[in-house]
């Protein structure tokens, strides 16, 4: 019991660091239509930088805000550099995912040459291998953070989504593109801001992950892939959806560890989503918003 | 896939490329000059160790260059990268033959050097192995030769000692590459005749950084130690080791060696692998690297075992083939290196294994075995 | 290969990135049947008629779901299907592999010898891409080109759509049968690790830069992207930085090669 107990918190820590990277994709690609793979990338690049600049002596709050703005600036440079030359020429969303391929690729690889291809851990912060006990149960600081500051994020996204005004302009081109660019809202500065802000969310779960467990340049792409499925079975379109999914997904993952031989885990998951989505093709959630062009 | 032709046609292609690239650089460096290969996992998940092996060579290589070459001979290393994946690993294997006419090779990787092992038998291309352990190299090819003890021998060692030792319920975490099955079965079956059961036996992916719920589902059987069989970053594992109540005993081999600060005993195999404290000094200079690591080691003590066979051959007059540096290697036979003589009866060498003790105080030699 | 997927992806507007799995499929047949002893060309029917078979029924999905879901259930049995290479040890000899895979004997000959094989591959290759070129130019393959452009007018034209597609599942199930089995012949050694989802990428890229829906690109592409390492080494890089050096530039192609020619050196549109 205590051993199913301590799986399923595992599972949840590990579920909202999930959800936050379903929850930025989800929100790029229901906005843009990009199949945004190169989201793996900048999800590596901000537990890289957070761990370059607590090295040099920068307090870890302050790293972490460099690490996130430096992240959605590279979103912005993905998005103004390849992306939008890419719709504005209508190139089939293959051709898109493709070029995001190739995005991932480069990113991963410049930051094996930057920093090694070697697992990194933060060794400066000696707090990482503190835990907190809860009863018979262990939860460490790394780990009590990366939930704290993914719902505090995902929280954030959600409101800035429904509530502001740019929020409810990204909605709006989301929902019928041509028709956005004939009421003047600028789809292209929206898809803009769209990227950045899923590119800088990002980079939390990957600095959080990175401090509790290790950054690796070329690791990302599972998760991702795990993120994905979160979207599509809560439905794409839903970000609580999303998250709620991953979450789930994350708990599911621990547990069925526990029942079957950990080797068959990752198979068992991806199969049970194949069955999900035969028979459930539009997720959990109802779609509120449709895919864009 | 036709890959095949793909070689071919780029070969045909390259044939009318090349002359134009290598114009400058290689006409005057052509002169007296002998081409070796080495196909490393310099990316993908193995890299870290890809690129220790990688120092190793290039260390010994400048060494005996900057020392006039062996003969006269300079000698130059090809690396082709296989990502520890034996598909790259064949296309590796092919462009050292057939585009660089590379007779000797440095291989790493178990499923690269079996993967290559037949195309070495059927090209006569001399092969050392200095890493990969799978017991299935032991017969892979007359012209594989192993500088390193196989699993076989480091697990039957170290689960003897624990049988002795350590208790009679063991169990098992490894990952899922073809090492860690490999040393998982082994294990399974030395220690079932040694008497023991196995309690767990739990997998982790390869590169998986996430393991707190295997290593929970272990320490949960409460086995009296455990035999780890996984590289992924003894660092990452150690950490996560420490946030797990209860952890119990790990053993491990040579595969599985962390090198300080674990937080729990481990008692593991280790084939005695010295540098003198000169080479090393001298290394850590050149890499900037805080320790000469193990792979680093073997493999700049085999690349000396290369160039002592090449010596060989070239004191002889013989040409250097794959078949001469084959023959040549039995011819010799011992060989003096830091780890003191080496010698070759069967296509593997006989090494002294240790079997180290390691605490949070630090680490102790319990046992030597010769075998 | 290339011409498998250029098969679903440029004819029919599938895009599987599942292909890898698929041509695993094929070597672990022609290894299993072929190392029970059985003759060259029982292995290889056995290889080509178990992957048309496992290519149609996993392609019923995407006769359900739209563009993106399929590439994700493709995503997710590509995991599924290097679970099983990786775990049913008894078949596929789990991630240590297969080794020492018997090449055909015929004639007399020896297929083992690379320049025979080149002899069996070069055949293979012409005859799958004369097929090729018949079915495209044929009455059938110029209904495929109408399904990918207009399904639903395909459709009103009294065409069975589904049968269509199934029929290019299995079709491209055979040349991907066919790769794996030439692949498990040329490296006499198969395990996981060749099928995985990187080799999928790879086999996507090749036939993206040489071009989708021409028998051209689907040559052109592999021997451009398996030439850049070639052109690379002669390029003076620190040896440590050599290998994430090859698959930056990768991956910078792909990029370039989106912005610039998405349709590839030989392609049209896709």
């Amino acid at each position: 019991m205590q051993l199913i107990l301590q799986l399923v918190l595992d599972g949840i820590v590990h579920g909202c660091a999930l959800g936050l990277i379903a929850m930025t994709f989800s929100y790029i690609y229901v906005t843009t239509g990009i199949f945004h793979v190169a989201h793996a990338g900048i999800l590596t690049l901000g537990g890289y930088l957070a761990w370059y600049f607590t090295g040099v002596g920068v307090p870890f709050p302050v790293a972490v805000a460099i690490a996130v703005a430096g992240s959605a600036a590279v979103g912005v440079l993905i998005q103004k550099g390849v992306y939008e030359p890419l719709m504005k020429r209508r190139s089939t969303p293959l051709v898109q995912l493709i070029a995001s391929i190739g995005i991932v690729a480069v990113i991963q690889n410049l930051l094996a040459i930057v920093f090694s291809p070697n697992v990194l851990q933060f060794e400066m912060l000696p707090w990482r291998k503190s835990s907190l006990h809860l009863g018979s149960l262990d939860i460490s600081y790394p780990q009590l953070l990366t939930v704290i500051v993914s719902l505090v994020a995902a929280l954030g996204l959600l409101l800035f989504s429904s509530r502001t005004a740019l929020g409810r302009r990204a909605r709006a081109v989301a929902s019928n593109r041509s028709f956005a660019e004939i009421a003047r809202l600028r789809p292209y500065d929206v898809y803009v801001y769209v990227v950045a802000i899923g590119a800088g969310l990002v980079a939390i779960p990957g600095i959080f992950l990175g401090v509790d467990q290790a950054l690796q340049p070329y690791s990302s792409l599972g998760l991702l892939l795990t993120a994905v499925i979160a979207m599509i079975a809560g439905g794409v379109g839903s970000l609580p959806g999303a998250f709620l999914v991953a979450l789930v997904l994350g708990v599911l993952q621990n547990l069925v560890l526990a029942m079957v031989p950990g080797r068959w885990s990752q198979a068992l998951t991806f199969a049970i989503f194949i069955t999900f989505i035969l028979m459930r093709p539009t997720g959990l959630f109802r779609i509120r918003m449709q895919r864009a062009s | 896939m036709m890959k095949r032709i793909r070689i071919r046609l780029m070969a045909a292609g390259m044939a009318t490329i090349l002359p134009l690239a290598l114009w400058s650089g290689n006409a005057a460096a052509q002169a007296k000059e002998i081409v070796l290969g080495a196909m490393l996992p310099l990316t993908g998940s193995a890299a870290q160790i890809g690129l220790e092996e990688q120092n190793g060579i290039q260390f010994a290589t400048d060494k005996v260059n900057a020392a006039g070459g062996i003969r006269g001979y300079k000698i130059r290393i090809v690396y082709e990268d296989t990502q520890g994946k034996p598909d790259l690993g064949v296309l590796a294997f092919n462009r050292l033959v057939d585009l660089h006419q590379v007779s000797g090779i440095f291989t790493a990787y178990s499923s690269v050097t079996l993967a290559t092992a037949p195309l070495a038998t059927r090209k006569k291309v001399f092969v050392l192995n200095p890493a990969a352990q799978t017991s299935k190299l032991a017969t892979a090819s007359p012209y594989l030769v192993n500088t390193i003890s196989l699993a076989k021998d480091e697990v039957s060692i170290i689960a003897k000692y624990a049988a002795e030792k350590l208790g009679k319920k063991a169990a098992v975490y490894y990952d899922s590459g073809s090492v860690g099955i490999d040393l998982r079965d082994e294990f399974k079956t030395a220690f079932l005749a040694a008497g023991g059961t196995i309690v767990a036996d739990e997998a982790v992916e390869f590169g998986n950084t996430n393991l707190r719920p295997t290593l929970l589902k272990i320490a949960a059987a409460k086995p009296d130690f455990v035999f780890m069989a996984a590289t992924t970053g003894p660092g990452v594992t150690g950490d996560q080791i420490s946030q797990i109540p209860d952890y119990p005993t790990a053993i491990g081999t040579s595969f599985f060696a962390p090198f300080k600060n674990y937080p729990v005993t481990v008692y593991h195999t280790l084939v005695k692998s010295s540098v003198t404290g000169e080479t090393e000094k001298e290394f850590n200079a050149k890499f900037k690297t805080p320790d000469m690591a193990f792979f680093s080691r073997e493999y700049a003590n085999a690349s000396q075992i290369m160039f002592k066979v090449i010596d060989y051959l070239l004191e002889k007059g013989r040409p250097v083939t794959g078949e001469n540096l084959r023959t040549a290697l039995f011819e010799v036979k011992t060989f003096d290196t830091p780890n003191g003589k080496i010698s070759f009866d069967t296509n593997t060498a006989r090494r002294e294994v240790e079997i180290h003790k390691l605490t949070p105080a630090g680490r102790t030699v319990v046992e030597k075995i010769a075998h | 290969m290339a011409l498998s997927t250029n098969f679903l992806v440029g004819i029919i507007g599938i895009f599987s990135v599942s292909q890898a799995a698929l041509m695993g499929v094929g070597a672990y047949a022609y290894a299993g049947v072929a190392m029970a002893g059985m003759p060259f060309p029982v292995a290889l029917l056995a290889a080509v008629t178990l992957c048309a078979l496992l290519n149609t029924v996993t392609s019923l999905p995407a006769l359900r779901l739209a563009g993106d879901y399929f590439v994700i259930t493709s995503f997710g049995l590509q995991f599924i299907a290097t679970a099983v290479f990786v775990n049913w040890v008894q078949v596929t000899g789990g991630s240590t592999g297969i080794a020492a895979i018997p090449a055909p004997r015929m004639l007399g000959i020896s297929f083992e010898e690379p320049q025979y094989f080149v002899i069996l591959s070069s055949l293979a290759l012409a005859l799958a891409s004369l097929a090729y070129t018949l079915l495209m130019r044929s009455s059938y393959g110029r209904v495929l080109h109408a399904v990918r452009l207009n399904e639903l007018a395909a459709g009103a034209a009294g065409r069975n759509v589904l049968k269509m597609k199934l029929g290019v599942s299995a079709v491209s199930g055979i040349y991907a049968g066919l790769a794996g089995a030439l692949y498990a012949i040329f490296m006499s050694y198969i395990d996981p690790s060749s099928f995985e989802i990187q080799q999928s990428i790879v086999i996507l890229t090749m036939l993206v830069i040489g071009g989708a829906r021409t028998l051209a690109g689907s040559l052109i592409g592999p021997l451009l992207l398996l030439a850049i390492p070639q052109v690379l080494s002669l390029v003076h890089i620190a040896p440590e930085l050599l290998g994430p050096t090859r698959a930056l530039v990768f991956g910078a192609l792909l990029v370039v090669f989106m912005l610039w020619r998405p349709q590839g050196i030989a392609g049209r549109k896709i």
